[in-house]
C-alpha cells in the first residue's frame, strides 16, 4: 500500500504525530509506530498483521492533535470514543485503511514460530510448508466483519475489497459448544479458564475503551469488589468487573483477546454481553449514536427515548 | 551509607510479624496520633534493640502494613512507639486502635543515622510535619548521650500550631539550657506567640555555623528541596547532609522491587541516606 | 556421558511423580498453541518446540503465595493475634525448562538467598527453591526472539539446572550438574554412551558491553525515553512473563470473622499504582519513567548490586508484548558499547 506514505506525510502537516504501523525486523510483522516526521514515516506499512487498535493511544494523547491509520473495526472504537467525549474529533485526524482481514500474529507465532515471515509482498497472509488454516489464525472478529470500510475518517487508502469477508465462523468452534453448555459446566470451564488469568491487565490495557487504566476500580483498594489474589474466583469476577463496565460501549476490537497472553476466550463474553445489549437497546457500539447510558438520567432514573 | 551495624529483624522469617499490644494511644494533632506498643512475646520486647532512625512495618493482619519511623529512643525498653499520620486504608484503620488493642510489628528494619560517627560534632536537626517522628528518637538518643556531641540546635516547623505534634516533649526541649529549640509555623496564626515563617528560611535566619557540624532534615519533599538549598548557602558540604527518604514499600526486606531510587534500595540502604550517598540519585 | 532412550522418558516423569508434581510444558486446551508449564500426568503430551508463555519461576514465586495464616482470639481481657506459617510439605520437578529460564532461578537466588541485610534471606522462597528439582532440555533451535548469546554461555549455560538433556537421534544425552542430576543418571533407565553433544543454538546477539552506564548516560534524558516508550501499554506482561522480574505486593485477605491470611502476589514496575504513594504523589508517573526503571533495573542496578544481569535473554517480553515492543531497539538505541 504505497499511497499509504504520502497520505501520512501530509496529514503531518496538520497534526502532531501519526500512528500508524511499521515492520519489526526482528518478528517479521507490522508493529504500531509513532511518526513525528515526514522522514519517519517512510518506514508505514500496512498488511493482514496489522491486528493492532491504535485507537487505544488516543485518550492517552489527548493534548495533542493526532492523525491515526484505522481499519474498519479501528474506527469503530474511535467513534465511540468521540461519542463518550474521551476523543474530540477535532483532535483527530483519521486515516481510513480498507481492510484485508488480520491475522493474530500471536497465534501465527505460535503456530510457525516467532518471527517467521506471516507475510509476503502483496500483503496476502503467506505460510508454506505447514498446514494450518488461516481461518484459524485469523482474527475473530474479522470473519463476518462489520464493516470493513471506516465508519468515520477524513481520508481513505487502498481499494475497498471486492471479496465479501469470510463467513463467522470461529476457532474451535467455542461460542457454539459453550451455547450448549448447562450452567455448570459453564461455571467450569470459566473457572477453568481463568485458572490461567495472570492480572496482567494486558487485557485492559490493550482495550481502547477501557479508559480509566490507571485508577481502574479493579484494583481499587476500596471498595475491593475484586480482591489481588491471582487465583480463578478472584480474576474471573475482576474480568467480569471489566466486561460489565464495556457493556454498551465494546466495539468487538478483540484486542482483549490478542493481548491475552494465556489465551483466555474473552471475546465470549464481550460478544455475549454486545449481543444482549443489541437486543435490549437496539445498539451496538461503535456508531455515531448516543450510547444508551450515556442516556440514563440517574436523577430520574429514566431513559432518554429521543436518544 | 551508614556504617551503623544493621540491627535487623529475625533473619530467618522476614515477611512474617510478631504480635504486639498497643498500650498507649497519645493524640498528638488532629491528624497525628503516636501508639506505643510492646511485643506479646516478653523474651523479644527484652532483645529489642535499634539504632536512631530505624523503621518498622505496623499493621493489622486483616487490614495490611505500613512502613513508620520509630518515634522513641533506643533507651526506651519498656514500648515502641510509632507516630502515625491518618493519610491512607491502613493508617486510617490504625487510627481507629485503642489501648489494648493487637497489631503486628516487623522491626526495626533499615539503617538508622549513624550517630557514631557523628561523636565530637553539633548537630543540626530539622524537621517538617510527620518528618519529625524518626528526629524525635534521634534528638532523644542524643539527649541520652549529651556529653558525646558539641551544638545542638533543632528546628521544628508545622502548618499550624495545631500540626505541631509532642507537646510535652517540646516543653522540655524549649526549657534545656544545653540545646537550641525552634518552633515556628508557616504564618501567624492568633495565640502563636513563638515563631513564624516555613522552616528552612526560619533555620538559614539562625545562620548555624557548617564547620564540624552534622545537619540532618526530615519533612515532605517541599521542605527537603529548599532546605537542601539553603543548608548549601550555608556552606555545608553533600557528606555532612543526612536525610530520610520516602517511596512506597511493600515488604521492608528489599526483595519486593518499588522502593528503589536508582540502585538503592530505602527500605534496606535507607531511609537513612547522606546526601554524598544519594549522588544525582535524589 | 549418559543416555536415556525416549522410550525411557516416560518411566522418568513417571518416577519423578512419586515424589514429587512433576511440571512439562503443555499446549493448553482450547487455545491455538498456548504453551504453559503444567502438571503432568500419563499420557499427557509434552511441547517443547513452541516457547511457553510463561517461564518456570512460579514454581519458586507464585503468582500468589500465603506468607502466612493469622487467627484473632480473645486472651482474658484483651484480642490476641495468633500467627501461623504454613510448612511447604510438596516438592516440585520441572522438565524440559529451557536454559534461560533455569539461569535465571540463580539470579533469583542471589537477591532471595542473599541474607547480607541488602536484601533478607526469604523463607518461602528458601523452602520452594529447596523442593525444586530441574532438568533442562537444551535448545538446538531457536526463534528471533531469543538473544540468550548475547549472555555468557548462551544456550549452553547450566547453572540452576540439576540435569540438562541434549537431543540426540533415539533420546537424549544427559549432563547432571549438580548432586540431585547424578542421582537421577545414575537410575536405570540411563546407560552409558559415547555420542556427541549436537551443536546448540545461536540466537541473536546484543551488544551487552558497558551496558549499564551507557543507561545512566541517557537517564535523564527523559525525551529519548518518552520515545522509546510511545507504543508501550503499561501493562504487567513482560514483567510477569520474565523469568528474572520477581516484584511483589503484599495484602490481607479475611476468610472469616477472626481469621485471615497475609498473602503476596505478582506486581510489576510497569504498573502506575506500583509506585503511587497515598499522598497522591507518584515519583514514576508516566510510562516513560516506569520503562526508563525496567531497563535500568535489568541491565544497570542489579548488575550493579549482585553482579548479573536481570536478564537471560528468553525473549518472552517481545514474543508476548500486546504492542510489539521489542528490548533489544532500546539497547540499540542506547548506542554503541
Ligand atoms: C521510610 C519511611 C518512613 C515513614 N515514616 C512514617 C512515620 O513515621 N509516620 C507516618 O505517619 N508515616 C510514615 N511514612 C509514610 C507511611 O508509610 C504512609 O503514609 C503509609 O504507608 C500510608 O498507608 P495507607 O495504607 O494509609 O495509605 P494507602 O494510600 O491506602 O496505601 C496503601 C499501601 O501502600 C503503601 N504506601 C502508600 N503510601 C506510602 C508511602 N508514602 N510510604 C510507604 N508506603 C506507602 C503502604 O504499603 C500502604 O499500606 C513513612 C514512609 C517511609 C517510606
Ligand atoms: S490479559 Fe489475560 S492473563 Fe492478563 S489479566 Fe487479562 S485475562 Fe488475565
Ligand atoms: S508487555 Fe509491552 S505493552 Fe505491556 S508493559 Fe511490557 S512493553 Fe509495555
Ligand atoms: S527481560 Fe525479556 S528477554 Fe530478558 S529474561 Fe526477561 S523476559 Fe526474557
Ligand atoms: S524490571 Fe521492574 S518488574 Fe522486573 S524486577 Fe525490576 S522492578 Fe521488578
Ligand atoms: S519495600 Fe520492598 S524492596 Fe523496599
Amino acid at each position: 500500500m504505497e499511497e499509504l506514505i504520502p497520505i501520512i506525510k501530509k496529514a503531518l502537516e496538520q497534526v502532531d504525530v501519526v500512528l500508524g504501523w511499521a515492520q519489526s525486523p526482528a518478528a517479521g510483522v507490522a508493529v504500531p509506530a509513532f511518526f513525528h516526521t515526514p522522514a519517519e514515516a517512510d518506514a508505514a506499512v500496512f498488511d493482514s498483521t496489522c491486528a493492532h487498535n491504535l485507537a487505544v493511544y488516543l485518550p492517552r494523547l489527548a493534548d495533542k492533535k493526532v492523525g491515526i491509520v484505522a481499519k474498519g473495526c479501528d474506527a469503530r472504537s474511535i467513534a465511540q470514543l468521540i461519542a463518550e467525549g474521551a476523543v474530540k474529533r477535532s483532535g483527530v485526524f483519521v486515516i481510513g485503511a480498507s481492510c484485508p482481514g488480520m491475522i493474530d500474529v500471536k497465534k501465527a507465532w505460535r503456530c510457525f514460530g516467532f518471527g517467521k515471515q506471516v507475510c509476503d509482498a502483496a500483503g496476502k497472509v503467506a505460510m508454506e510448508g505447514k498446514t494450518v488454516a488461516r481461518e484459524e489464525i485469523l482474527l475473530w472478529k474479522c470473519r463476518g466483519c462489520r464493516d470493513p470500510e471506516p465508519v468515520i475518517c477524513d481520508v481513505t487508502v487502498g481499494e475497498a475489497s471486492s471479496e465479501a469477508p469470510a463467513p463467522p465462523a470461529e476457532p474451535a468452534g467455542i461460542r457454539k459448544r459453550f451455547a450448549a453448555m448447562t450452567v455448570a459446566e459453564r461455571r467450569q470451564f470459566w473457572q477453568d479458564q481463568f485458572s490461567r488469568c495472570i492480572r496482567c491487565y494486558a487485557c485492559r490495557e490493550a482495550c481502547p475503551l477501557c479508559v480509566c487504566r490507571d485508577v481502574c476500580t479493579i484494583q481499587a483498594h476500596e471498595p475491593g469488589w475484586a480482591g489481588a489474589a491471582v487465583d480463578s474466583p478472584q480474576s474471573w469476577m475482576a474480568q467480569l468487573i471489566r466486561v460489565n463496565h464495556l457493556a454498551g460501549r465494546c466495539t468487538g476490537c478483540e484486542e482483549c483477546e490478542r493481548a491475552c497472553p494465556v489465551g483466555i476466550p474473552l471475546m465470549l463474553l464481550l460478544e455475549e454481553q454486545n449481543d444482549v445489549v443489541e437486543e435490549l437497546f437496539g445498539y451496538r457500539a461503535g456508531g455515531e449514536a448516543k450510547p444508551p447510558f450515556l442516556t440514563f438520567d440517574i436523577k430520574n432514573d429514566t431513559w432518554d427515548e429521543e436518544r | 551509607m551508614s556504617t551503623v551495624p544493621r540491627k535487623g529483624i529475625k533473619a530467618t522469617k522476614p515477611l512474617v510479624p510478631e504480635p504486639a499490644t498497643i498500650i498507649d494511644v497519645i493524640v498528638e494533632t488532629p491528624s497525628i496520633r503516636s501508639f506505643r506498643l510492646v511485643f506479646d512475646d516478653p523474651g523479644i520486647m527484652k532483645e529489642f534493640s535499634f539504632a536512631p532512625g530505624q523503621i518498622g512495618l505496623m499493621g493489622i493482619p486483616g487490614v495490611g502494613e505500613s512502613t513508620f519511623a520509630i518515634s522513641s529512643p533506643p533507651s526506651r525498653r519498656d514500648y515502641i512507639q510509632f507516630s502515625v499520620m491518618k493519610t491512607g486504608f491502613v493508617t486510617s484503620a490504625i487510627h481507629e486502635l485503642k489501648a489494648g488493642d493487637a497489631v503486628a510489628l516487623r522491626a526495626p528494619l533499615g539503617c538508622g543515622f549513624p550517630v557514631d560517627n557523628w561523636k565530637g560534632k553539633n548537630i543540626l536537626i530539622a524537621g517538617g510535619g510527620i518528618g519529625m517522628a524518626p528526629l524525635r528518637s534521634l534528638l532523644l538518643y542524643i539527649l541520652d548521650h549529651r556529653h558525646q556531641f558539641g551544638d545542638i540546635s533543632v528546628f521544628y516547623g508545622a502548618r499550624t500550631p495545631a500540626d505541631l505534634c509532642f507537646v510535652g516533649d517540646r516543653a522540655h526541649w524549649e526549657e534545656r539550657e544545653d540545646i537550641a529549640f525552634i518552633a515556628t509555623i508557616d504564618s501567624g496564626q492568633p495565640g502563636w506567640d513563638g515563631r513564624t515563617g516555613v522552616l528552612p528560611r526560619v533555620m538559614e535566619a539562625g545562620r548555624p555555623p557548617a564547620e564540624n557540624t552534622v545537619a540532618v532534615i526530615c519533612g515532605p519533599p517541599v521542605m527537603i528541596g529548599y532546605a537542601l538549598a539553603a543548608l548549601a548557602r550555608l556552606g555545608f558540604a553533600e557528606g555532612q547532609i543526612f536525610t530520610t527518604l520516602e517511596r512506597k514499600m511493600k515488604c521492608g526486606i528489599g526483595l519486593c522491587g518499588r522502593c528503589n531510587v536508582g540502585s538503592k534500595y530505602v527500605c534496606t540502604d535507607g531511609p537513612v541516606f547522606s546526601l554524598a550517598d544519594l549522588g544525582n540519585e535524589i | 556421558m549418559r543416555f536415556i532412550p525416549e522410550e525411557n522418558i516416560t518411566a522418568l516423569l513417571l518416577r519423578l511423580s512419586e515424589n514429587a508434581t512433576v511440571w512439562a510444558p503443555q499446549v493448553v486446551r482450547d487455545t491455538v498453541n498456548t504453551v504453559l508449564f503444567a502438571p503432568w500426568r500419563e499420557g499427557a503430551e509434552i511441547e517443547t518446540g513452541l516457547y511457553s508463555a510463561l517461564p518456570v519461576k512460579g514454581l519458586v514465586l507464585p503468582a500468589t503465595e500465603r506468607l502466612f495464616s493469622f487467627r484473632y482470639h480473645r486472651a482474658g481481657e484483651r484480642e490476641k493475634i495468633e500467627i501461623e506459617v504454613d510448612e511447604l510439605r510438596e516438592r516440585a520437578a520441572v522438565f524440559a525448562a529451557r536454559a534461560c529460564d533455569a539461569k535465571a532461578l540463580v539470579t533469583l537466588d542471589a537477591l532471595f538467598l542473599d541474607g547480607s541485610g541488602r536484601s533478607y534471606n526469604d523463607q518461602h522462597y528458601r523452602a520452594r527453591r529447596g523442593a525444586l528439582t530441574v532438568i533442562t532440555l537444551a535448545c538446538t533451535s531457536c526463534d528471533s526472539a531469543c538473544f540468550c548469546s548475547s549472555f555468557e554461555d548462551g544456550a549452553a549455560a547450566t547453572a540452576g539446572s540439576d540435569l540438562i538433556f541434549y537431543p540426540v537421534s533415539g533420546g537424549f544425552l544427559a549432563e547432571a550438574v549438580s548432586a540431585t542430576g547424578r542421582e537421577l543418571a545414575a537410575l536405570d533407565l540411563f546407560q552409558e554412551s559415547n555420542l556427541e553433544k549436537p551443536p546448540l543454538a545461536e540466537t541473536a546477539k546484543v551488544e551487552l558491553a558497558r551496558l549499564g552506564q551507557r543507561l545512566l548516560d541517557k537517564f535523564d534524558d527523559i525525551d529519548f525515553w518518552r520515545r522509546t516508550a510511545e507504543g508501550c501499554l503499561s501493562c504487567g506482561y513482560c514483567s510477569y512473563a520474565c523469568p528474572a522480574c520477581h516484584c511483589f505486593n503484599i495484602f490481607d485477605e479475611m476468610e472469616s470473622d477472626r481469621a485471615g491470611g497475609r498473602y503476596r502476589c505478582w506486581d510489576a514496575c510497569m504498573f502506575y499504582a506500583y509506585t503511587l504513594e497515598s499522598s497522591g504523589h507518584n515519583p514514576r508517573p508516566e510510562a516513560a519513567h516506569r520503562y526508563r526503571n525496567r531497563l535500568a533495573h535489568k541491565f544497570s542496578y542489579f548488575p550493579l548490586n549482585r553482579g548479573e544481569f536481570l536478564c537471560t535473554g528468553c525473549g518472552r517480553c517481545i514474543r508476548g508484548c500486546p504492542a510489539g515492543r521489542d528490548v533489544r531497539d532500546v539497547i540499540k538505541a542506547l548506542g554503541a558499547g
